[in-house]
């Protein structure tokens, strides 16, 4: 089975097959039985399997080859006996193809597998042509069966390929066509002459064009606007001349224009292609008329902020305690007079604090890393020693991750401070010039009470004396002056009463204190002054505090005089914090206290005592009067109020006030806790 | 002392000035008209009479000083000794300037009281 039968062995078979089916014929042109045997060995030296059969389809020859080929003798195979070596699939197409044939008496083939001897299936084609008699009837068929198990192998093989290329094909449009329809980016495919030959959905919403009326229109004339056209087109040309790219490959923004000529920002890339014929290009498209007007809000709103940053002199910074990461807006670098490129890191910042100011900074970062809010002021100090003054506010969030983080303002405050601070000054020079002009006033206002009485009284005695002294003596008259004089006397007596009733305030009224309350009320009006004089205020108030009964404005009198008396005596103090901590607590069993802690510059034990009197005062500005008022004040609520030195520096000044009664209301006055020796010395007086 | 009794005006708002005053004056040899206020002693027929006038700075309505402005004006000079409860210096060089020989800052004593009168009348 060394080849397959071609055509001249086709030929040569049916010539030769004709003469063995035909001996009358045979014996017309060929002499004897040994014509016969010599076309037997022709047919058996053909490369094919040949048979013969009768009109009815059963065989009545085969030649050897189809004998050694299927391993069945002549006698088994023939009449139906070839049909066991048929493959049993091919079997029932293989008769109802023989019968076709035969019924049509035309020549046919018919392809099925043949068993060979040992077994195994090759396929074979089976040619059929029938062979006519003189009369036209078909008096035999022959066949002839050619192995094409191989080509058969090759053509499966091919139309396998053939079709996965194909399902191939279909399912990567089908994924193509999906891609496109559902992309939210216009997606456009151009040929080498720049037409389209795609056009998506997205593209058809974003340009305003059906796909059926732009594919094979040149994009130039869709979707670039008119002044750019001359531009798109030199450059597409010149891609095709050179190879040479401006926006192959590249993310690009460029301007479009829409079906109803409004031209619109988008982002482009454009890919070639991979093929093999003529360049073809694809184009993802993005409006993002949207993001550019983002942009631009986004740009204009940081110009704001960093001009407004700029113009009010404050910075942002954000500060996240877990890492430690600080970050600053470009007007805090400007305001620490830093390269915006150096990390901040505290020692960074620590570089530029002023020396005096670690204590605030150092509390500041305790603050922070117990979560509080805070808000500071603190100076810088310049490498040039040019002081400046910062105000500081920061507020505490929490990050996507839960992490604490600080975002706040840098206020550069120099200017304000500097002219608050000449205000001030000019303030306390007012005040203190106030002060004296007002205790002057009121000097020459008792002066004047006074003497007017006085003038009556030197007046009638000198009177009285000259009227005894004449001759004869007018003693009436003299009787009448003295009488006036003791008048006098009384009126200036009366004078001093109306002045102490005056000063004494007996009329305040009482009401029930909460002095937490007055407390914080007391600290919020002084908290910019203390922070001006660069004290740190803790408050440690307890809850429940009972109420005392007394006089609300004067007791706040005397916790903001306290106040301020410990700011004033650590003014001086820049070697440590300048801590001052006010504080409430029960005395007792029966009593309130309140505790103004300082670190100032202590208290001399040799002057504790006199710390009350009026007119002491160790500052040089003072008149002496706070602490010796203070003290009337507390005493008059039945309370005390004492100074101590501290174990470490400074002082502490308490003040102790009973409990207010179950049920007191506080409706009443001051006059009922008040000891009554100031209304005795009233009476004395009136009855010299 | 001139033979006529000079006429002294007391013009003070305070009440025992009027009632001690005058006494004392007449004491001096001076007759002696008191009067509450500068209106009072304006309105009254003692004004052309008055050889020296005894005032007081500080009063309600006119004060002293405007009641010395007041006579200027109606060509009324007559020499004028101020008294006064008051200490402060500021005021006491202003009047001065106007011409008045004295200013007794109460209580005064009778002697001094004696010595400015003469004073202020030798001056006119």
């Amino acid at each position: 089975m060394g080849r397959e039968p071609d055509a001249i062995d086709t030929k040569v078979l049916w010539t030769s097959v004709g003469k063995i089916a035909h001996p009358m014929d045979m014996n017309r042109g060929v002499q004897g039985t040994g014509v016969k045997d010599e076309l037997s060995r022709v047919v058996d030296a053909l490369p094919g399997l040949v048979w013969t059969a009768r009109p009815d389809g059963q065989i009545d020859f085969l030649n050897q080859r189809w004998c050694e080929y299927t391993g069945l003798s002549v006698d088994e195979a023939c009449g139906s006996g070839w049909q066991v070596a048929t493959h049993p699939d091919d079997l029932p197409k293989l008769l109802e193809g023989v019968e076709s044939i035969l019924g049509s008496g035309e020549p046919g083939e018919i392809e099925a597998r043949l068993r060979r001897f040992d077994g195994t299936y090759r396929w074979f084609l089976f040619r059929f042509r029938p062979l006519a008699d003189p009369s036209g009837q078909v008096a035999k068929w022959c066949g002839i069966a050619s192995d094409i198990d191989e080509r058969k192998r090759v053509l499966q093989a091919d139309i396998d390929d053939r079709k996965r290329i194909e399902e191939e094909l279909r399912r990567g449009e089908a994924r193509k066509t999906a891609i496109l329809n559902s992309a939210l980016d216009c997606i456009v495919t151009i040929n080498h002459e720049g037409c389209f030959t795609e056009f998506n959905p997205a593209a058809e919403r974003t340009f305003g064009y059906r796909r059926d009326q732009v594919i094979g229109k040149h994009i130039a004339d869709i979707i670039i606007p008119p002044s750019l056209r001359e531009q798109h087109r030199s450059g597409f040309a010149r891609y095709l001349a050179t190879g040479e790219a401006r926006v192959l490959g590249k993310r690009v923004e460029m301007t479009a224009v829409r079906a109803d000529g409004r031209e619109f920002p988008v982002e482009l890339a454009i890919t070639r292609i991979q093929s093999d014929g003529p360049p073809a290009f694809t184009g993802y498209l993005r409006d993002i008329t949207e993001r550019k007007q983002a942009e631009g809000e986004l740009q204009r709103s940081e110009a704001f902020l960093s001009e407004g940053q700029r113009l009010s002199k404050t910075g942002s910074f954000s500060w996240r305690l877990d890492t430690g990461e600080i970050r600053w807006s470009e007007q805090v670098y400007r305001v620490f007079e830093l390269d915006s490129n150096l990390p901040v890191t505290l020692e960074l910042i620590g570089s530029r604090v002023h020396p005096e100011d670690f204590p605030l900074m150092w509390d500041m970062v305790k603050r922070a890393q117990a979560g509080k809010d805070f808000e500071y002021e603190h100076r810088l100090q310049m490498p040039d020693k040019r002081v400046k003054y910062l105000h500081l506010m920061a507020h505490g969030t929490r990050t996507s991750e839960g992490q604490l983080e600080y975002i706040g303002a840098v206020q550069d405050v120099t200017e304000r401070r500097l002219s608050e601070e000449a205000l001030a000054k000019l303030r306390s020079e007012l005040a203190h010039m106030t002060r004296m002009t007002s205790l002057g006033a009121l000097t020459a206002s008792i002066a004047h009470e006074v003497n007017q009485p006085l003038s009556g009284i030197v007046t009638n005695a000198s009177t009285c004396l000259r009227m005894l002294a004449a001759d004869p003596p007018n003693v009436d008259g003299a009787r009448e002056t003295a009488r006036r004089t003791i008048r006098d006397g009384n009126r200036a007596s009366d004078v001093i009463a109306r002045l102490r009733a005056l000063f004494s305030k007996a009329d305040a009224p009482t009401e029930l204190v909460d002095l937490n309350e007055a407390t914080r009320e007391v600290v919020a009006l002084s908290l910019t002054e203390l922070q001006g004089n660069r004290v740190i205020l803790r408050t440690d108030l307890v809850d429940d505090l009972p109420s005392v009964l007394g006089d609300r404005v004067q007791l706040q009198q005397v916790i903001l005089n306290l106040l301020r008396n410990a700011s004033d005596a650590m003014s001086g103090v820049d070697d440590r914090p300048r801590q001052l901590v006010i504080g409430t607590e029960r005395d007792g069993d029966d009593a309130v206290r309140v505790n103004v802690q300082d670190a100032g510059i202590g208290i001399d034990p040799q002057n504790v005592d006199r710390l009350f009197d009026a007119f002491y005062t160790t500052k040089s500005s003072g008149m002496g009067m706070g602490l010796s008022v203070c003290r009337s004040i507390i005493e008059r609520h039945n309370g005390r109020l004492w100074a101590a030195s501290n174990d470490g520096p400074g002082a502490t000044f308490a003040f102790s006030i009973p409990y207010a009664p179950e049920g007191a209301t506080g409706a009443g006055d001051l006059g009922a806790i008040q000891t009554s020796a100031l209304s005795d010395t009233q009476n004395d007086m009136r009855n010299p | 002392m001139t033979n006529k009794r000079s006429l002294v005006s007391v013009v003070d708002d305070d009440e025992s000035v009027r009632e001690s005053l005058p006494d004392l004056l007449r004491e001096f040899g001076f007759s002696a008209q008191a009067f509450s206020s500068a209106e009072e002693f304006l309105t009254s027929d003692y004004v052309d009479q008055t050889s020296c006038l005894i005032l007081d700075i500080a009063m309600p309505g006119m004060t002293g000083p405007d009641l010395q402005r007041e006579l200027a004006l109606r060509g009324q000079r007559m020499p004028i000794v101020f008294i006064t409860a008051y200490r402060e210096e500021s005021v006491r060089p202003r009047v001065f300037e106007q011409g008045v020989a004295e200013c007794l800052l109460k209580p005064f004593s009778d002697t001094d009281l004696l010595d400015a009168l003469n004073a202020a009348l030798r001056v006119n």
